[in-house]
């Protein structure tokens, strides 16, 4: 699935920024310093309580006790948070065969930017139900008929809750219930799609061609209500069925309906985990998979493609003052059946593709970080599907094998705010490390320094 | 799918029609009428243990702790007068709204609760550990942690019980307890630490983290 997607804007950028502008305004008064801030508010406790070593969005044993008993943990407090980020982005080589800037995939190209920030509506509403509601403004979120970057506020990662938890010395059982957009957003461990690394990342940079529809594929083109269960903190067992979001979900969904997936039925979604505390060690093995039938050019009167995606993935995280140390490991194949492949101009009946991914990363103090990450993308070669040659961002190969190590370092000098920096080193770029375009084009080029000052209240 | 949404938005409506509230298994730490033994179940369980006997030693084992020992680190955390940093990180948020009657009734929870058995660390470090422990070190006006702590460490009264607990925390709060006054009743405990040395440190919590007098 081509996961670049362009939104079309509702609401205009004037419209937005005074509000947002507030927002942040009122968020530096009033609230104490905590990470997602409404929810520490909710619990009076510092971001570490539930994210490892302050990283956000990775989370401790804690962090995700306190999202599987629904955001209900604390006493209700003021349900709003703010997050932005500025970043800074260096492609290695942002020129074209001819020596020419490319200045649409690297706008921006070697210039300090404010790029996202988020609203958070988030908190306990009842002793059983709980919100985390984001919406994401991106200052660079499509390009107009004439070619300007416009910004524009849309729906992001928007959850219920529902839980319960039965518990008493030898026994322990959370069950609950959610709804939201975005396959996998309910899940607590980090080596899932949703909440997995890069935690941030450029915007004008070039990545792998393709991923699987279970990473990101669905994220708020669909809405999904499930089920899940977690007993005595070993066994965890998830089933969820995703929709389309439109009609009366459309406000999920950001913009028209006019790009979104159509999915034919429901799509199943589920997810099996098995844990392990150790003294400060917790270990976590699981799967998960996604099968959806998804019609041929978000048209509900083409054929579906039938998408069939299983995952594997594992986290480590050892916890103990004043070293963290986490790692994560994600494996997911992808198996395709076109259903028209002739008429789309596709190679192959069906495609497969591979997504691998590794993460570790060690904090000290909570302050000072460094991580080390490696993504590879394989899978069957299909000139038709990936289009052949083209500058920069063309496919000689017909194959989307794509290999990079991305190390990072980080710095929090106080819990709200995170520096980093970020090199994302290709190896292989759409199936080759030199000439993958067509054009002379070599995976090296597309290297990106990626250096980011995250903040959040 | 349609009618998974629909139950969830009729399970919302109906818990917000049924006043929010249900003392049995909440987990609001600013609803008074919970009681201290649901918030244990229902809140602290999530990382001290359901048992008070935490997996993780970045959280003390509260499983047999003496009671007024509890009540009144509790009541120390919500009034803000411990104050080393994972105290005030972890504990002053949790505690800001408990009224007494809540904290009574967690303390009583917990300090009833079996302590289960720690790592027990190599004999010859144990053996150093338990001299230390129970005849101190005279010569360098050491006294025995035992007068204090209890014969087994079992603690009495708010003299903490220190059998089985964490070593790692237990050193930590030694760091704490002879180089800060973080902690407000710490006081007497100040002299003894610093004629420790780092190894005697060592030994004492490791003998303690492995005493099992159940
Ligand atoms: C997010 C994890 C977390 C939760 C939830 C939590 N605690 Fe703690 N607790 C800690 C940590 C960490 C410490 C150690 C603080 C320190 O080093 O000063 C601690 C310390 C304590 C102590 C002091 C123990 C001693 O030996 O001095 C008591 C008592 C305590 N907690 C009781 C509770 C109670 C009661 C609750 C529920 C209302 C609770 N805690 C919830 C993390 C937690
Ligand atoms: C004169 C009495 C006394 C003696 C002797 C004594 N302690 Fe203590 N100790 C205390 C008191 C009182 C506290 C609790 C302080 C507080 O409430 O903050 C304490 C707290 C502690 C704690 C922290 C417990 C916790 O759960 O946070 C440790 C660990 C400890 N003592 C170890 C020792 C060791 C080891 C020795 C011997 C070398 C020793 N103590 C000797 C009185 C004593």
């Amino acid at each position: 699935m081509i996961t670049k997607s362009v939104w079309r804007h509702v609401l205009k950028i004037q419209d937005v920024l005074p509000t947002l502008l507030a927002l942040v305004l009122l968020g530096m008064w009033s609230f104490p310093s905590y990470a997602l801030p409404a929810f520490a508010r909710q619990t009076g406790q510092n971001c570490l309580a539930c994210h490892a070593g302050g990283q956000f969005p990775e989370l401790t044993p804690y962090g995700r006790l306190f999202k599987l008993t629904g955001y209900t943990m604390g006493a209700r407090s003021m349900p709003l948070s703010v997050m932005a980020v500025l970043d800074y982005t260096r492609v290695r080589n942002p020129k074209d065969s001819t020596g020419v800037k490319d200045t649409v995939d690297f706008h921006k190209q070697g210039t300090a930017i404010f790029d996202v920030g988020s609203v958070f509506l988030a908190g306990k509403i009842t002793d059983n139900l709980g919100l985390f509601a984001q919406a994401t403004y991106a200052n660079y979120d499509h390009q107009q008929d004439n070619g300007d970057w416009v910004g524009h506020l849309s729906p992001d990662n928007t959850e219920f809750r529902y839980a319960d938890r039965f518990i008493s010395p030898g026994s322990d059982l959370i069950v609950g219930a959610f709804a939201n957009n975005n396959p996998s957003m309910q899940d607590v461990w980090n080596s899932a799609p949703a909440w997995s690394y890069p935690y941030v990342g450029p915007t004008f940079a070039l990545g792998a061609p393709a991923s699987p529809l279970l990473d990101g594929g669905l994220g708020q083109d669909s809405v999904g209500a499930g089920v899940y269960a977690y007993w005595n903190r070993s066994l965890y067992g998830e089933l969820a069925l995703y929709k389309t979001a439109n009609g009366p979900f459309g406000f999920l969904h950001p913009g028209d309906n006019s790009g979104i997936a159509r999915i034919k039925d429901g799509a199943p979604y589920w997810r099996l985990a098995y844990t392990k505390a150790f003294g400060p060690h917790d270990l976590m093995i699981g799967t998960s998979g996604l099968v959806a039938e998804i019609h041929e050019n978000n048209d509900v009167n083409q054929p579906t493609d039938r998408y069939r995606d299983y995952g594997l993935d594992a986290q480590y995280q050892y916890i103990l003052d004043p070293h963290t140390v986490t790692a994560h490991i994600s494996y997911i194949h992808e198996n395709v059946k076109w259903g028209d492949p002739l008429a789309l101009g596709y190679d192959n009946a069906s495609d497969t593709l591979k997504e691998l991914k590794i993460k570790g990363a060690y904090v000290y103090n909570a302050t000072y970080g460094a991580s080390l990450a490696y993504q590879q993308t394989t899978g069957s070669t299909d000139a038709g599907f990936f289009g052949g040659p083209a500058d920069i961002t063309g496919n000689l190969s017909g194959s989307p094998d794509t290999t990079a190590w991305i190390p990072e370092v980080f710095w929090t000098p106080v819990q709200y705010l995170r520096i980093g920096a970020q090199y994302w080193h290709y190896t292989k770029f759409s199936g080759n490390s030199s000439n993958y375009d067509g054009f002379g084009r070599s995976a090296s080029d597309n290297d990106t320094l990626f250096v980011y000052v995250w903040g959040a209240y | 799918m349609k009618t998974a949404v629909y139950t969830m938005l009729a399970l919302a409506i109906a818990s917000l029609g049924s006043g929010c509230v249900n003392l049995e298994r909440s987990r609001d730490i600013g609803n008074p009428n919970v009681s201290g033994r649901t918030l244990a179940l229902q809140v602290c369980s999530s990382c001290h243990g359901v048992d008070g006997n935490s997996t993780s030693p970045a959280f003390p084992k509260l499983a047999g702790q003496q009671e007024a020992y509890l009540i009144a680190q509790l009541k120390f955390f919500r009034g803000h007068n411990r104050i080393d940093p994972a105290g005030s990180e972890y504990m002053w948020g949790i505690t800001r709204k408990l009224t007494d009657e809540q904290i009574e009734g967690l303390a009583r929870y917990f300090s009833q609760q079996k302590d289960a058995p720690n790592v027990a660390g190599d004999p010859a470090t144990v053996a150093a550990g338990k001299a230390i422990f129970e005849n101190g070190i005279p010569d360098k006006g050491v006294a025995a942690c035992a007068g204090c702590h209890g014969a087994m460490g079992m603690g009495k009264d708010t003299f903490p019980r220190l059998a089985g607990q964490h070593a790692n925390y237990m050193m930590k709060q030694l760091h704490i307890l002879s180089e800060t006054n973080q902690r407000p009743a710490g006081a007497m405990m100040k002299p003894l630490v610093h004629g420790l040395t780092s190894a005697d440190l060592v030994a004492v919590t490791t003998y303690l983290q492995g005493v099992s007098p159940n």
